[in-house]
């Protein structure tokens, strides 16, 4: 969480108006969705990470972790996809069959496919959100979505809980540190699953406090009911974007087109 | 005329049933002054705080505002809010907004201003405060010290003519307290009233032009310093004296 809000506030891209950003990764994941091609899902990646690391500056280590990550759970989301399992020889024609103990884990070339082809579209759809959550910060997609005319309620309760989430970040940080300074953690295993439940409870109680004293904080500085208006935020062009966005996105029709 | 006038308020929060946190609170402030509210953990003085600008009401008592009871509607709460603003004890409580500047202007906003006036307050604000390198920062980003003085912007910018902050300085180092007092004295040297609740009796000495000590849900005091200083009673019975004598004594 830390460590994408840092390069969504320090990206080279900060700035950029956010509907191109936001609207390019849309773009990018309804093709990947729409597209049944394996190579879409992994052009897209390609052009995310060009445009994240070349244009936004993001290091490539942190983006392509980010997705290495998100791979590694597809992976075991699809395995069920891959491969079959069952405990006689199965019969089938143009697979490869695995024999473990009394298991049979077998393959096939339509099914290696399959799996590749969910992978590799997903993972484009994740490059796009990754693109979007490192170069734009939360505050900007929130003030996106008021542009589109997103109710202010679910606005509110959007910008409330992202602040919150931090709020009480900083909370668990400080109760897991208190415990672990007196070596909660080291506890025999029922002692230590009740020192969790402890900061859990408290937590809990703590973000409830905290919340009454936010109502009074606004009411405070004049706020009587209806949405938490705040100033919008100004935003630049990037034209470099936009091209190389809509580049992105016939290249991708274009493969589909192609095979 | 006073600024605020107190008598006989009394509030008891509801789970509470003992005895109340204000309790049979009467007392007179000055306009103008600044101002330092004493008083032990528990004492009652941030419920106090509370009530300057209607966000908690009495159960029982009397607040005059310049001479009015206090108006609890909601234009009168508006009208009010305008003019007394409270500071919180941590500014947590109080940044909501996502990044710097659209938190300072939410007050302004919820005055009614227009978005260029409001621009035009938090620029002012934020020189201030000295936080104009802050303005594009997320408010989790910030150090405590930032926080409490993008969270006294975030009040200043609506002009108000009362400034009143809860223990907004415990947790600042002496830099970080000195910026902070140097904010509210220019603040003050407009003709505004700035009232603050503190533990730092160096404060009283060497600040505040008004102190006001709250015991056990009572105003005990009301006064310049030096009265207080003068009265024995009172600084024995509220426990003062003896931390007054330690604070003086590291001081020779
Ligand atoms: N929300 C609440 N619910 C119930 N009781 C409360 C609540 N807030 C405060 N109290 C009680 O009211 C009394 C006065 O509290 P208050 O917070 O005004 O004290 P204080 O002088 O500000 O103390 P401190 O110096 O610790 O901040 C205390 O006895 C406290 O326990
Ligand atoms: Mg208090």
């Amino acid at each position: 969480m830390h460590l994408i809000d840092r390069y969504a506030y320090s990206n080279a891209l900060r700035h950029v108006d956010p509907l191109i950003k936001g609207g390019l990764a849309l773009w990018i994941i309804v093709l990947c969705l729409g597209l049944n091609e394996p190579l879409v899902g992994l052009f897209a990646v390609v052009w995310m990470g060009i445009l994240a690391v070349g244009l936004a500056n993001i290091p490539l280590r942190t983006f392509g972790g980010l997705l290495l990550t998100e791979g590694a759970f597809l992976l075991l989301a699809t395995i069920a996809v891959i491969l079959s399992i069952s405990m006689t020889q199965p019969s089938m024609d143009g697979g490869w069959t695995i024999h473990l103990g009394p298991i049979w884990l077998a393959t096939s070339r339509v099914s290696l496919y399959q799996g590749a082809n969910l992978i590799l579209r997903a993972l484009g759809a994740a490059a796009a959100m990754n693109f979007l959550a490192l170069t734009t910060p939360m505050v900007d997609v929130i003030a996106l979505l008021r542009r589109l005319h997103m109710p202010g309620v679910i606005i509110d309760l959007m910008t409330l809980m992202y602040r919150f989430i931090f709020v009480l970040l900083e909370s668990l940080e400080r109760m897991v540190r208190a415990q672990d300074s007196r070596l909660g953690f080291n506890a025999p295993p029922m002692r230590r699953l009740q020192n969790a439940a402890w900061i859990a409870t408290h937590l809990f109680i703590e973000a409830f406090l905290r919340s009454r004293n936010l109502q009074q904080a606004l009411a405070s500085r004049g706020y009587d009911g209806g949405d938490l208006r705040v100033l919008p935020a100004s935003y630049e062009f990037d034209v470099r974007l936009l091209v190389l966005g809509a580049l992105a996105l016939t290249n991708l029709l274009f493969i589909w087109w192609l095979i | 005329m006073s600024l605020f006038t107190f008598s006989h308020v009394t509030f008891r929060y509801p789970t509470q049933t003992e005895r109340p946190a204000l309790d049979d609170l009467s007392l007179t402030i000055p306009e103008g002054e600044k101002i330092v509210v004493l008083g032990r953990n528990g004492s009652g003085k941030s419920t106090f705080l509370l009530h300057l600008n209607g966000l908690l009401r009495p159960k029982h008592g009397q607040i005059l505002f310049r001479g009015e009871p206090l108006d609890y509607s909601r234009r009168g709460l508006k009208r009010l809010r305008q003019q007394v603003a409270l500071v919180f004890q941590n500014p947590d409580d109080q940044l909501f907004s996502a990044s710097v500047f659209q938190d300072i202007s939410f007050g302004p906003l919820n005055l009614g201003l227009s978005e260029e006036e409001a621009w035009a307050r938090v620029r002012e604000a934020a020189a201030i405060c000295n936080i104009e390198h802050l303005l594009e920062r997320p408010t989790h980003a910030l150090s405590g010290g930032e926080k409490a003085r993008v969270a006294l912007a975030g009040v200043l910018a609506m002009r108000p003519d009362v400034l009143a902050l809860d223990e907004l300085m415990a947790s600042l180092d002496p830099w970080g307290r000195a910026k902070i007092r140097d904010i509210l004295d220019g603040y003050h040297a407009r003709n505004k009233t700035v009232l603050l609740i503190s533990h730092d009796l160096g404060l009283v000495k060497h600040w505040s032009t008004w102190v006001i000590v709250i015991h056990q849900g009572k105003a005990v005091f009301s006064g310049r310093v030096e009265d207080l200083l003068d009265d024995q009673g009172i600084m024995d019975e509220t426990g003062l004296l003896a931390i007054w004598r330690e604070a003086m004594q590291d001081c020779l």
